[in-house]
């Protein structure tokens, strides 16, 4: 991959005080490829993007995007499009206005500037709106104008940071649709979510971050391959989860199980012929069983396997 | 400085939409310079009734109550004749005369003799400016006829050559050699709204400080500084981008003030060259306190706080509120250390003294010298600002 790299991380290290949010972090984007950094709150994903974009310096490792160093060569951001998790725009200023000045950030001007405020208002489907202040748009408005405003200098590496959060079903719909369609136009996209579905939806690859570690990468399909024959149990229960949890873990053929707040996540191989045990464990608990669910593993299922825990723990 | 210049001319559209800074910078001064020069007007042009009872009927009160009507007096006193002690005491206490003088019987005949009768001034604890001014005339005179009864009781002691008919005669032509005259150090006298419209300009502008610290930090509540950040620009061009937007904000504002005040109120600022230099200094002045306010805080909070503390710390310190030459003396050394001090002195001995922008330079180079100093210590800590 790092033959044709557009993006090129190598060894990112970044510490805050004595806490290191980011260690040894290395992959690399082709252009027209997404790459999905997942993992879940506080597992380095924003650290490690804000490195990618300049915004903070690595305290070990290197950043290249096209060849050329991230850092003092204020040129290369040029090449970035940075779309912030937070609606990242002057609400008192309208569309127009907030994509008019940061076109000027990117160093366009004149009628080219003119041409791409118009081509990203069409894109985002906000021309009729383009003189309305932002403060009057709905919240998937905003993650649009948002979204496009990255998208303004044509850049060859978009980097989006969790840009679905908290935006409402259709608005997730068309970003992702989104998104999909800039990776085949030729844009490398880095994309970081803590949303499995979306993650296997938009991806090409994916990266596993927990604890600030890249602990996998490959495709969905590489990376759900490394389970083997196993398959992902949900058990929805109720009472001792942590009594009936230690039970299961003990059953040979358990890899691993998670517990959230009203269940289980189990990793076992032959999941099917792994019920009447699970079952006969939670017997022997104060627990209630509501719903058994078995299905083929998925990247939630993986990010257990690798960790122990739940992706949305 | 591109990227400067963009954000300057966006924060200059966002300040500009929002009415308040149209108020803050050109309506609120001309508003306040205007009503402090109409409440200060009345000290320039200080005049009073003062009743006169003269129950002497003699030749010293009639010199005196002359003295009182003497054409110099009139522009301050307009001399009201009263009847009795008691009625005079009325007139006081219900106001139709500001003071009031009571020439006691047999006042004349006292004063050559070895026990002068005193002379009673009736004042009001409502207008003690006019009793002060009425007893200091009184006093003036006293001090005449004390001085011409010294000389007499002299050459009488001395056993001078000349009869008792030739010395009163001669001590009637004395005068008291010194007396106290005002006039002020420049060609022309200061007027209110010549003192107020700078220092009311210069009082709005300071809320810019304000003004612009806080637009960085919801900026930066906002994502808006990274997002600037993610762009090709140096992390410095955003504060600066800032800071060119509180200079052309400032200097429009008190350009705006400064030509209203003059052609509408004829307030002089003086030399337009002088005014217009010690202007760009003094918004240099506020432009580098704004880059040191958002250098140093930390949060929103602490900029709204500190900038609000220096808003009114200078202003109160400066003399933006109190004329500096009516501040104790403390005051006026603490003044120096303030631009907005320095710039009211400029101004100051613009409107009064005159000259060019020689005569402005003393207070120029210390503004620029608070800025230096103050922009030094912005620019150290900028960094962590915008990082």
């Amino acid at each position: 991959m790092a033959g044709n790299a557009l993006l090129e991380c190598v060894g990112l290290v970044r510490r805050f005080g004595e806490r290191a949010a980011v260690s040894d972090v290395s992959f690399s984007i082709a252009p027209g490829e997404v790459y999905g950094l997942l993992g879940p709150n506080g597992a380095g994903k924003t650290t490690t993007i804000k490195m990618v974009c300049g915004l903070i310096d690595a305290d070990g490792g290197e950043v290249r995007v096209d060849g050329r160093a991230v850092g003092s060569d204020l040129a290369v951001k040029e090449l970035i499009g940075y779309v912030p998790q937070d609606i990242a725009l002057y609400p008192d200023l309208t569309a127009e206005e907030n994509l008019r000045f940061i076109g000027r950030l990117y160093r366009l001007s004149g009628a080219e500037l003119s041409a791409r405020v118009a081509e990203v208002l069409a894109v985002c489907d906000l021309v009729e709106r383009a003189r309305d202040r932002v403060d009057s748009f709905s919240g998937g408005m905003k993650r649009r104008l948002n979204i496009g405003a990255g998208l303004l200098h044509h850049p060859r590496l978009l980097v989006l940071d969790e840009p679905t959060v908290g935006v409402d079903p259709q608005s997730r719909h068309a970003i992702l649709e989104h998104v999909a369609a800039m990776g085949e136009t030729g844009m490398a996209v880095l994309y970081t979510t803590h949303y499995m579905d979306e993650a296997e939806r938009v991806c090409d690859r994916v990266g596993i971050i927990d604890h600030g570690r890249l602990i996998a990468e490959g495709s969905r399909r590489e990376l759900v391959e490394r389970l083997g024959e196993r398959d992902r149990i949900d058990i929805s229960a109720t009472g001792d989860l942590v009594g009936f949890a230690a039970r299961c873990r003990a059953l040979p053929g358990v890899d691993s199980v998670a517990t959230t707040k009203e269940s289980l996540q189990i990793i076992a191989g032959a999941g099917r012929e792994m019920l009447p045990r699970l079952l006969e464990a939670g017997a022997g608990v104060d627990v209630s069983i509501n719903a058994i669910d078995v299905t083929e593993p998925d990247l939630e299922a993986v990010f257990l396997h690798l960790t122990g825990t739940a992706l949305r723990d | 400085m591109r990227a400067a210049l963009v954000i300057a001319r966006k924060d200059l559209r966002q300040r500009l939409r929002d009415r308040s800074a149209i108020v803050i910078g050109v309506v609120a001064p001309l508003l306040i310079a205007g009503v402090m020069s109409a409440a200060f007007r009345g000290t320039a042009s200080f005049h009073f009734t003062l009743g006169v009872v003269d129950a002497d009927h003699g030749s010293v009160a009639a010199g005196l109550i002359r003295a009182l009507d003497e054409p110099d007096l009139r522009t301050i006193i307009t001399l009201k004749r009263l009847p009795s002690d008691s009625a005079a005491r009325t007139d006081v206490r219900t106001g139709s005369v500001a003071a009031a003088l009571v020439i006691p019987s047999g006042f004349s005949t006292s004063v050559a003799g070895a026990a002068p009768k005193a002379l009673a001034v009736v004042t009001s604890v409502n207008n003690s400016a006019a009793g002060g001014v009425a007893r200091a005339v009184v006093e003036s005179f006293t001090a005449q006829i004390n001085a011409d009864r010294l000389s007499v009781m002299t050459a009488v002691q001395s056993a001078s050559p000349l009869d008792l008919g030739e010395l009163s005669r001669l001590a009637q032509g004395l005068a008291i050699p010194l007396r106290t005259l005002q006039r002020p150090v420049g060609a022309r006298e200061l007027t209110a709204i010549s003192y107020y419209s700078p220092a009311m300009a210069i009082f709005f502008l300071l809320f810019t400080i304000g003004f612009t610290s806080r637009s960085f930090f919801v900026d930066r509540a906002q994502g808006m500084v990274e997002r600037m950040r993610a762009a090709p620009i140096r992390p410095f061009e955003i504060l600066v981008g800032k800071a060119l937007s509180v200079l052309v904000y400032g200097v429009a504002s008190l350009a705006t003030v400064g030509v209203i005040t003059s052609a509408a109120f004829g307030a002089r600022w003086g030399d337009p060259l002088a005014a217009s230099v010690l202007g760009l200094a003094m918004v240099l002045a506020v432009v580098c306190l704004t880059a040191l306010v958002i250098s140093a805080a930390r949060t929103q909070r602490q900029a709204e706080g500190v900038a609000a503390i220096l808003t009114f710390g200078l202003a109160l310190l400066g003399g933006n509120f109190v004329s500096l030459s009516s501040s104790p003396p403390l005051m006026r050394t603490l003044s120096l250390f303030t631009p907005n001090g320095w710039a009211l002195r400029g101004y100051t001995d613009l409107a009064t003294v005159g000259g060019g922008l020689s005569s402005v330079a003393g207070p120029i180079l210390a503004i620029l010298a608070f800025a230096a100093v103050t922009g030094t210590v912005a620019a150290s800590l900028a960094r962590r600002a915008v990082s």
